[in-house]
């Protein structure tokens, strides 16, 4: 690696980017400059802990700490995404779990097993990195997705209860519902795809470059991995409004509303 | 009629039987033992000032709010929420506010006849724009969207969906309450001509309520506990 390092000195000057942004939320009086400064402490201590955590697990190199770290990171999104909902954890938490690892799993497999084909790509260095992004867009989908499944559901409430009244089965009352959600949770995915290299450079590929690679195995690593992405966030997001759908739908069709969370629920 | 369900009935079998009825959504406790029973091809108006249960009846009949006491029988079936899904079949539900969806009003009369238990039926195309004419519609409205139509073109759309469906029970819901006194009375008379379709509706139109065979005050069967 002939990647440059920076010194903890040299960072904190990053810091002072900050003043930029703050005095603006202070001349605006936007409320949420402790917001912003809570988020800054915990993205750094997150970001050390993690650099200092990655670096043993990297030292090691052990397969089985290697997944207990992608459990970890599991886990933390999973929680993320029910409370990022606004839903009761021990409805949804298993479903969304479920969904998220499969999301993230099938194509990381993918990636290692047919993409890469070298056995380095089983080792920590790349495991770790590579189902991060998979699983951070996964996040992202899952919470777009399941948000406007269980939202546009609640709200239009009438519209459902008529597809059901006219006869519809459940999977055919509540495709437009899905359809809505899925096709909200990927369009991100979609618009970073179709701009992705003339609006800005991509991490993956960002970091390959950065790491001392030539710009086109950059760009393979770079269109890769946002393939694995979009195949990963649509099963994600398809699994995890299934899967959330089991156990929250009366025999009767409607969904229970104890499913929102007390101070979201709408009467 | 044509729903698949139909089988050769007992003409003696009554299209809704509801009996010794207690409904509790919510923290709400509704009725007081309602009985009532409704022939085939009977027009029956529900009666009684807002937040008596008439509405919530109308959604136990379509199985969406199920019996803390008593029972409901659709044409010998008693509901449950098993059955709910096949007897829904044999009814049509109008909303006060209908919410038909976001697309063309054409593609909102269109989609039931897609599920599969509607398999059987086919939309009447020349009904259709019969039933259009008959309630006021220009069949230019079909290319429309949803979302652009007034509160009273949305009810007429539905109650032309709900008849072309071509259900042996219509549950509707104030089904003129955005309508002009012309609409209203274009409405009573096209339930008053579908003979053999049983009607309970919901209603405060004098019109309507005069098509109807009978009256019933739900006020008399009902408590209201908070």
């Amino acid at each position: 690696m002939n990647i440059v390092d920076i010194s903890y000195f040299n960072l904190a000057f990053a810091y002072l980017l900050l003043a930029a942004p703050l005095a603006i939320m202070l001349w605006l009086r936007v409320p949420m400059i402790s917001d912003t400064l809570v988020a800054i402490v915990r993205m750094t201590v997150q970001l050390l802990f993690v650099g200092f955590y990655l670096q043993v697990i990297f030292d090691l190199d052990n397969l089985l700490l290697t997944g207990l770290w992608l459990l970890v990171m599991l886990v933390v999104a999973d929680l993320s995404i029910v409370r990022g909902c606004g839903l009761r954890l021990r409805r949804v938490a298993l479903g969304v779990f479920v969904s998220l690892l499969v999301g993230t799993l099938v194509p990381l497999l993918f990636f290692v097993l047919f993409i890469f084909q070298d056995s380095a790509a089983l080792g920590a260095r790349y495991l770790i990195p590579i189902s991060g992004m998979i699983l951070g867009n996964c996040l992202r989908a899952d919470i777009i997705g399941i948000q406007t499944f269980y939202d546009s559901l609640r709200q239009q409430e009438k519209s459902y209860i008529l597809s059901l009244s006219q006869g519809a089965t459940l999977r055919e009352a509540l495709l437009p519902f899905v359809r809505k959600a899925f096709q909200a949770a990927l369009a991100p995915t979609v618009a970073a795809m179709a701009t992705i290299g003339l609006v800005a450079l991509p991490g993956m590929m960002t970091g390959v470059i950065l790491g001392g690679g030539d710009p086109m195995t950059a760009i393979k690593y770079q269109i890769a991995i946002m393939i694995a992405i979009f195949a990963g966030t649509a099963l994600t997001v398809i699994l995890a409004i299934r899967l959330t759908t089991i156990g929250n739908i009366g025999a009767e069709g409607l969904l229970t509303k104890d499913i929102f969370i007390a101070d979201r629920k709408t009467h | 009629m044509s729903s698949s369900l139909q089988t050769n009935e007992d003409p003696a079998v009554k299209a809704i039987l509801i009996e010794d009825l207690d409904l509790r959504p919510g923290d709400l406790s509704l009725f007081n033992g309602l009985r009532l029973s409704i022939n085939a091809g009977e027009k029956v108006a529900l009666t009684a000032p807002s937040g008596f249960g008439k509405s919530t009846l109308l959604r136990s009949l379509l199985g969406f709010v199920p019996p803390a006491a008593g029972s409901i029988t659709i044409f010998g079936t008693q509901l449950t929420s098993r059955s709910a899904w096949q007897l829904r079949c044999r009814m049509a539900y109008v909303d006060q506010e209908p919410d038909l969806g976001e697309d063309t009003v054409e593609a909102a009369i269109r989609r039931p006849f897609r599920f599969k238990n509607n398999q059987h039926l086919h939309l009447d195309s020349d009904r259709m724009a019969a039933l259009m004419e008959q309630l006021q519609l220009p069949l230019s409205l079909l290319t429309k969207q949803i979302l652009s139509l007034s509160g009273g073109e949305r009810q007429r759309v539905a109650i032309i969906g709900a008849l072309l469906l071509e259900r042996d029970i219509l549950l509707l819901d104030e089904p003129t309450s955005a309508l002009d006194q012309d609409n209203g009375s274009a409405v009573a008379k096209l339930l008053k001509e579908n003979a053999e379709t049983t009607v309970l509706a919901i209603s405060h139109d004098e019109v309507l309520v005069k098509t109807c065979h009978r009256v019933i005050n739900v006020k008399q069967h009902c408590r209201r506990l908070a």
